[in-house]
């Protein structure tokens, strides 16, 4: 008797899993992830990139149609949808991060919610949940398969190769796709993966987000059709494994209807940022603030001009060092940024990449100041990485600190309260009040819910009706 | 460059200092020109080269591939897969006034989604035409590039000049982007070279037919990175001619989003260590910077190396067996009187290069058929030729042909590399009264070294485009692209096609 291919294994348990075996942890953990989600993506229609995303898509009209957040009345084919509001969700790179590392919940929410619009009959919430967590499963379970993909990354983008198949998965799952069908929406979307690592960092790193989610969509939609692909594309060496360079398929669990199911999301948390940039920079603003704290402490009138040199130990990384940020994306991006706008504001927030921010001459001359060291137990994984800093002053005095695990992160994860005020503070920039709660009431109850369409008209409940909304940044 | 510039300041990482100090610096030092990144060189380059810079030749080889793109396209548009991509775009979008559709007289799609039909059907049956390095060059630029040509208004179409430098254009910077990797010179392995420079070219391509600065083509290319690269396994698959399909829809999609200003990478060409670019699809990679056409001739590699056309839609290794296997099959009518049986054949054994993808001892679909050696040398051997016919259900089919193939052998002589330019194809047939008969192919007529003539190639083309279109549509098809330098504007070309 032949065994099954890690590929079919996939597919079966695409089409296998049902809402029985989401479990209690599972449920609640997956509902921080989209209430997350949702407020990112509200912030972000506010971005340049939101905005040209937005525009060149509009150019495509369709017979179905979905709501693009933070629009009031546009409406795009949900193919398009799910990418404007993916580029939205990642555009400040705020949203949330887990381990291996990728942006899970950006790659699917988007296309999930838009692909629901369109269906004819009801989706319920409970149905929304088990399409979001299957997707969010098999990019967990993929990502395992290589050691590669432990550490932070170098050549591909990490959503755009297990973003778009779990896509494709979520996807799959809410359109009910068979095992076979399952397995040929994965091999379509592989067809479909794979960016590289240079465009993070630049305006062009949200569409790898956007992409992925419209892709999954595409694919599943595709396989609908009866298009194939190759039903060994997990197993190949030709395969989904090009993308790495240690690669070891297992296959998934037999999935019983009756028995339960062990979710990767159960063993493995998931990492929320409190403020707009890669996920290294949020152990480099803790520890900054510490120092900061330590300094202010012992003097009190401590002037930051003073500070002669910065030392920041950090895992070696090139994506994120960069000691003069020109865009806010680089901004995103630096360690040497996060850390001196932390020490000069004792935070780091949505703020402190705004244009006028970033010119200030304190910020710039601190700056300079810092140098980078790359300690060999320093190890570039989100898993293990921390942050060191040291601040020389001018007179002698000598202040460390260090941050192993910043709070967000998913051995310190945020707090409920904590949770809900970012998705508050994000989406009161762009919906109005009852929109805002309406959302927080929802997602809090979402496994009672019997139509979740309902959360695509919450997300066009504009505060204002302006016809030209301000864009949140001026530098590009 | 690089080091003069970090000289003068404290040593920060070669990334940071590009990277911080770009723009800063550009107040300081007199940009130097020539010390530009490979990525700013190839933006510089798809804007400011002109027609005057294409030879003769480059005119003549390009012209044939236009022409047998669309006739593959028309051909293709009769095909499964086409059908199936055709209903996606159209259940997906209403009806956009706006682009062509291969041999569907009426219906339009959006320019993106028209690209990637047609590009789709060019690439259905795997008919369309080949180059070393190996990729398809031109089912991944055409359909962008007539897309844009609809799009654009009645009163200000491109000329065929235009057409023929755009297109060109996108051929070149494919053919240079491969030449950056020792690997691209080989059969592939991991990805499928249509997904990862055909999609440049197509944005290129695109870029320079909407008149884009050097800027915004610099980031058309690097845009397009982001939207390149797909696995060999969907090769030999139903999928695989959504690759060539993609790859023109997404060229063209980076080339918009610049024209809006979108922006990303400036190094995506340029070898930066630790964070990889285009880089990413390759083992190997070494770039260049492109010359200055305004300073230097510049030279297009279409000039010192031409193109395959196929005869018979089929991967471009199979001509060679088939080729090969035509010879004995003369031989054998000759023994046998007319009509050939298997059981006249003990053996059959195949000398070919080593690739997996295209090793396949009983085929089950018509594309694995179209990626079969074996299947197309007994095929070969049985009708003395391989057809658009021999794929279809009933042929698949055959009794004859299955006997023929189960006594299949394959070998792969050490001399006999995974390389389109170098590989040769050997067929031995072991007679059961003992004869043994040979045939080798070291170049099929239709390869670069033996290309077809412009008889052949017109004849290829009005065989797939008069499945579709009416014959005065075909003759006017052929003579458009005849004359198709001299077009002040496309609408003779276009008009055949809606």
């Amino acid at each position: 008797m032949l065994r099954k291919s890690v590929t079919e294994s996939f597919g079966a348990a695409i089409s296998s899993l049902n809402a029985a075996h989401l479990t209690d942890g599972v449920i609640r953990r997956s509902k921080r992830m989209m209430l997350d989600t949702l407020g990112v993506g509200l912030l972000g229609t506010r971005t340049p990139v939101f905005n040209v995303a937005f525009q060149h898509s509009k150019r495509f009209q369709a017979q179905e149609s979905s709501s693009v957040w933070g629009r009031p009345g546009s409406f795009l084919p949900p193919y398009y949808a799910a990418f404007v509001n993916g580029v939205a969700v990642h555009s400040m790179d705020f949203d949330d991060t887990w381990h291996p590392a990728t942006h899970p919940s950006g790659a699917m929410l988007p296309a999930l919610l838009a692909l629901i619009e369109t269906l004819p009959s009801k989706t319920s919430g409970l149905e929304l949940l088990l399409a979001f967590n299957v997707g969010l499963e098999v990019q967990g379970r993929l990502m395992r398969f290589s050691k590669e993909a432990h550490n932070i990354p170098k050549r591909f983008h990490p959503p755009t190769v297990v973003g778009v198949m779990g896509s494709a998965a979520a996807t799959a799952k809410l359109l009910g796709l068979s095992p076979a069908q399952s397995v040929a929406a994965l091999a379509i979307a592989c067809s479909s993966a794979g960016a590289p690592m240079a465009n993070a960092a630049t305006q062009t790193k949200p569409l790898h987000l956007g992409n992925a989610g419209r892709w999954g969509l595409e694919a599943s939609q595709l396989a609908l059709l009866g298009l194939q692909g190759n039903k060994q594309i997990l197993d190949l060496e030709s395969g989904f494994r090009i993308f790495y360079q240690d690669y070891i398929p297992h296959h998934l669990a037999e999935v019983s209807p009756t028995a339960s199911y062990r979710w990767v999301l159960e063993d493995q948390d998931i990492a929320f940022k409190r403020f707009p940039a890669h996920l290294g920079m949020h152990w480099v603003a803790d520890a900054a603030v510490k120092v900061r704290a330590k300094i202010l402490a012992n003097e009190p009138n401590a002037d930051l001009n003073q500070i002669k040199r910065i030392t920041l130990r950090v895992p070696s990384s090139r994506y994120i060092d960069c000691p003069l940020p020109a865009t806010e994306h680089q901004a995103r991006h630096s360690f040497q940024f996060n850390c001196c706008s932390a020490l000069l504001d004792g935070e780091v927030t949505v703020d402190s990449f705004s244009s006028k921010l970033m010119d200030r001459k304190a910020l710039k001359e601190l700056l300079l100041k810092v140098y980078l060291e790359n300690p060999q137990d320093n190890q570039a994984s989100f898993d293990k990485m921390y942050c060191e800093i040291k601040v020389e002053m001018n007179h002698g005095e000598t202040y460390t600190a260090r941050c192993n695990t910043f709070y967000g992160h998913w051995r310190n994860p945020l707090s409920q309260e904590h949770l809900v005020r970012k998705f508050k503070d994000n989406a009161s920039t762009v919906l109005n009040t009852e929109a805002v709660n309406g959302i927080v009431q929802i997602i809090d109850s979402l496994e009672t819910i019997d139509d979740c369409s309902v959360l695509g008209s919450y997300m066009q409940f504009h505060k204002h009706i302006h016809r030209e909304e301000v864009c949140y940044s001026a530098s590009a | 460059m690089l080091s003069k510039v970090q000289r003068s300041f404290r040593p920060w990482s070669t990334l940071s200092v590009v990277r911080g100090l770009h723009k800063s610096a550009l107040d300081v030092v007199p940009r130097p020109t020539s010390e530009e990144t490979v990525t700013s060189s190839f933006g510089r380059f798809i804007q400011s080269v002109q027609p005057r810079h294409l030879s003769p030749k480059v005119l003549q080889r390009s012209k044939r591939m236009v022409l047998d793109s669309i006739g593959v396209g028309l051909l293709g548009s009769t095909t499964e897969v086409f059908d199936l991509a055709l209903q996606h775009c159209k259940h997906m979008y209403a009806l956009d006034d706006i682009s062509f559709v291969y041999g569907r007289s009426g219906t339009k799609l959006s320019p993106v989604l028209a690209a990637f039909v047609n590009g789709v059907a060019a690439h259905s049956m795997d008919f369309d035409d080949t180059w070393h390095p190996a990729t398809h060059p031109s089912g991944a630029v055409l359909p962008a590039l007539l897309a844009i040509c609809d799009m654009l208004p009645s009163n200000s179409k491109p000329s065929g000049l235009d057409l023929l430098m755009a297109f060109n254009v996108g051929i070149e910077i494919q053919g240079r982007l491969m030449r950056f990797s020792n690997e691209a010179h080989n059969i592939p392995k991991r990805f499928h070279p249509p997904s990862v420079v055909g999609t440049m070219g197509s944005a290129a391509a695109s870029a320079r037919l909407l008149s884009l600065d050097r800027s915004q083509c610099s980031h058309a290319l690097a845009i397009a990175a982001s939207l390149a690269g797909a696995p060999m396994a969907n090769a030999a698959t139903q999928s695989k001619p959504l690759h060539i399909g993609n790859a023109s829809r997404l060229g063209l999609e980076a080339a918009l989003l610049a024209s809006r200003g979108l922006e990303a990478s400036p190094l995506v060409l340029d070898a930066v260590p630790g964070v990889a670019g285009f880089s990413a699809f390759y083992e190997d990679y070494a770039p260049r910077p492109l010359g200055y056409p305004e300073e230097e001739e510049h030279s297009f590699l279409l000039d010192e190396q031409d193109m395959a056309f196929k005869r018979f839609p089929a991967h471009l290794g199979m001509h060679w067996v088939a080729d090969a296997a035509a010879v004995i099959h003369k031989t054998l009518v000759g023994f046998s009187m007319g009509s050939i049986s298997p059981s006249m054949v003990q053996d059959i054994l195949l000398r070919v290069p080593q690739s997996k993808y295209i090793n396949r001892p009983f085929p089950e679909s018509e594309h694995q058929a179209r990626h079969s050696f074996q299947f197309n040398a007994c095929t070969a051997l049985l009708d003395g030729e391989v057809t658009v016919q021999s794929f279809q259900p009933e042929a698949l089919l055959r009794p004859e042909l299955h006997a023929l193939l189960s006594r299949v052998r394959v070998e792969h002589p050490k001399d006999n590399p995974a390389n389109f330019d170098r590989m040769y194809g050997e067929v031995e047939v072991t007679l059961v009264n003992g004869d043994v008969l040979r045939g080798r192919c070291d170049t099929f007529y239709g390869h670069w070294r033996n290309p077809l003539s412009n008889e052949s190639l017109c004849k290829k083309f009005r065989n797939n485009a008069g499945a579709v279109l009416i014959p005065e549509k075909v003759d006017a098809l052929v003579e458009a692209v005849d004359g198709l330098e001299y077009l002040t504007n496309l609408k003779p070309l276009l008009a055949q096609l809606q």
